[in-house]
């Protein structure tokens, strides 16, 4: 107890920035949740559950419900699956690998909005050099874009999100990969294992606990993706392409209601907090066996 | 990792000292912010200059400018307002919602009777709520319809389009055309909605505002869009109107690939900075019947309370923005139209100008002062694309309705 009272002054600066940082601006999320916000955030007084009952009234919920989930289970299901693979690849020796492993860094490093505007340029209807790529294949009719309509943009959305998130998971991967000692899988083959047995009960396993961070992460990270939509799906029409995170922007910069989208937030908050929870216990990914 | 977390927390730290040290309307008396929105590439320079030769004339006064894009200006100053931050002076669009939550000076109490009774009557109207005057009407602009010759000789077209029949017939010629070349180039992404939409409305006649109340789902509105979806059914615009913005149609009309467009004041200067080889012409909107009616802009000053303690300042400062050779030079600089009756005075005859002064005596505005029309906006915004996708015009009307009436209580 005295060690732990001890170790608080140098802690001190830590807990500062994680309560300024992390905790107020939370708590006071959840208390404007509760209050009549004007569009210009002067506090008119409590609203008791009313942005909660406004929030759930929207007619357009359940579908951007539904879109919500489509695009954190797409994203990140592909993000992994891709990752996998990718590590795997890397993993291999291979004249030139440090260059692809280094190539592969760029979509991180990259700023999302950025690349989000790449491909949003490239996808114009007039201009765009991917658009003009899909029409001379034939898999696109001229004159329109893929980004106008809700269901195409969407899923290029998505693509994007997967692009950009692969990159991190992927360096997950490898980093598991290079923790699993080489006598094991030799081991694995001495006792007669082919590789794709030797993967299915030496090497997945081991890489559990890798993927299940990187997949927690990158739940957090899509589901709270805000730009790729913004920049990609922003100028529809409607809220068929819409997310949570996204509506919640909506709410606040067309329909100036600071307290309704500080309702959804928190009601956004909740879902994430199930979802992680709900995934913890069902894959229990961080079993050791 | 570590040092990514090292990264990572010595980030955070910026940001809260950068927090700290940023904003707030200055320190001593005489220190004042001022926001604006970049109307072009002179904006700065402009504000930049007026501020040095006022903090000469006016010794002890500092003022320190900020610049915003279009896109983010409402952002910023949400933000500001929220976090009891607000400039000292704004330059915006829409003044009713700061003017209802009682952050504003009264005109009165920030200009010299001299600026005030210079305004312009008609925008000074504009620029209060039930009698008292809250804003200064700094620029404005109108509408007027953009036709490009040589798609319009290609396509056999004599004369610009006067009635919406005509409109119709010519859009559909040119986009017959083919090759990647279309009529009437038709913005209704979310950028600015409002205005295309308003367009077809006003030209049927309809109007956003009645007695005080926002009305949308009116019989005229409703005519005025579903023109609109004609347009877009019968192949006379671009393809998806729905999801185009204007900044990046507009740029296809200067590019030469579009037949008309709506364009603005600003917009002649666009086309020579960007492809003065264009040929092209302007002509007022076509309408139902073909009486005429353009959609209105203005943008205001308005000067925010704070604590108080700035009125003198500011007080200097508006009368110095409305003094009429620094005002004259602001509003050539942008290529807007004067708001003010001396500014208007030096600018007749300015054959920049000469369409669109034309087309102010039949020009209707936004109703801004109606509180709840900030929410309209965002709900035209959002919805009215919907109806270039095929859905019916009367329940995007409707819906676009509840939610202005859900703002007006």
């Amino acid at each position: 107890m005295r060690r732990s009272l001890a170790a608080l002054p140098c802690l001190a600066p830590c807990l500062g920035l994680i309560g300024g940082v992390v905790l107020f601006p939370a708590g006071y999320m959840v208390y404007t949740s509760f209050r009549r916000i004007s569009e210009f955030g002067v506090d008119t007084g409590p609203a008791g559950l009313g942005n909660f009952v406004a929030v759930f009234g929207r007619a357009e919920l359940p579908r951007v419900l539904a879109n919500t989930a489509v695009w954190v289970a797409g994203v990140v299901g592909l993000t992994l699956v891709l990752s996998l693979a990718l590590g795997q690849f890397l993993h291999q020796r291979f004249p030139g690998r440090r260059a692809v492993r280094l190539a592969l860094v760029v979509p991180w490093a990259a700023s999302v909005v950025m690349t989000s505007t790449v491909f949003v340029y490239g996808l114009d209807p007039f201009y765009g050099i991917i658009t003009h790529a899909l029409v001379d294949v034939g898999l696109a009719d001229p004159g329109t874009g893929p980004l106008k309509t809700p269901l195409s943009a969407f899923l290029w959305a998505m693509g994007v999100g997967v692009f950009v998130s692969v990159p991190f998971t992927t360096y997950v991967v490898l980093a598991g990969l290079a923790t699993i000692p080489r006598d094991i899988l030799e081991a694995a083959t001495m006792d007669g294992a082919g590789r794709l047995a030797a993967y299915r009960s030496v090497v997945f396993p081991m890489l559990r606990p890798a993927l299940a961070v990187a997949a927690i992460i990158n739940v957090i990270n899509v589901f709270n993706s805000l730009p790729i939509l913004r920049t990609m799906t922003g100028a529809l029409p409607g809220y068929d392409a819409d997310t949570t995170t996204s509506l919640t922007f909506k709410l606040i910069q067309a329909d100036r209601q600071v307290d309704t989208a500080s309702a959804l937030s928190v009601v956004n908050f909740l879902v994430i907090a199930a979802v992680i929870a709900g995934y913890l216990r069902v894959a229990r990914p961080m079993r050791e066996d | 990792m570590r040092l990514r977390r090292l990264l990572r927390a010595s980030a955070a730290v910026l940001v809260l000292v950068a927090a700290a040290c940023g904003g707030g309307s200055g320190g001593g008396t005489g220190d004042i912010t001022l926001l604006v929105p970049s109307y072009s590439d002179h904006t700065k320079p402009y504000w930049t200059d007026l501020i040095s030769r006022f903090e000469r004339a006016n010794p002890g006064s500092h003022v320190r400018l900020e610049v915003q894009s279009w896109d983010d200006i409402n952002d910023v100053v949400r933000t500001r307002v929220q976090g009891g931050q607000a400039p000292d002076i704004l330059n915006i669009d829409a003044f009713a919602a700061f003017a209802k939550d009682d952050l504003l000076y009264r005109a009165d109490e920030v200009a010299s009777p001299a600026t005030l009774t210079d305004l312009q009557d008609g925008f000074r109207a504009n620029a209060g709520i039930d009698g008292t005057q809250y804003a200064f009407p700094l620029i404005a602009s109108t509408r007027t319809l953009f036709y490009n010759r040589d798609l319009f000789a290609r396509a056999g077209i004599a004369a610009p389009p006067k009635t919406w029949a005509d409109l119709l017939a010519d859009g559909k010629k040119i986009s017959a055309l083919g090759g990647g070349v279309y009529g009437y180039g038709m913005p209704l992404g979310r950028e600015e909605a409002q205005a295309e939409t308003s367009i077809w409305t006003f030209g049927a006649g309809g109007d956003w505002v009645r007695d005080g109340k926002i009305t949308v789902d009116t019989p005229e509105n409703l005519a005025g869009v579903r023109q609109l979806q004609t347009m877009v059914r019968e192949n006379a615009t671009q393809p998806d109107p729905g999801a185009t913005n204007r900044t990046p149609l507009l740029n296809v009309f200067i590019q030469g690939k579009l037949g008309m467009i709506e364009g603005l004041v600003v917009t002649p200067g666009q086309i020579r900075a960007k492809n003065p080889a264009l040929r092209w012409g302007t002509a007022p909107i076509p309408t139902r019947d073909g009486r005429p009616v353009t959609l209105g802009v203005a943008d205001h000053l308005m000067a925010f309370r704070n604590d108080g303690s700035q009125q003198a300042t500011v007080r200097k400062f508006v009368d110095f923005v409305y003094d009429r050779d620094n005002y004259v030079r602001f509003v050539r600089t942008e290529g807007f139209i004067p708001t003010t009756k001396s500014g208007a005075g030096a600018m007749t005859g300015d054959p920049r100008l000469a369409d669109f002064l034309a087309t102010l005596p039949n020009a209707k505005f936004y109703p801004s002062t109606n509180t709840a029309w900030s929410a309209t906006q965002g709900a035209i915004q959002s919805l009215i694309g919907q109806v270039a996708q095929g859905k019916e015009p009367a329940a995007v009307l409707a819906e676009i309705q509840r939610r202005a009436d859900d703002a007006s209580r």
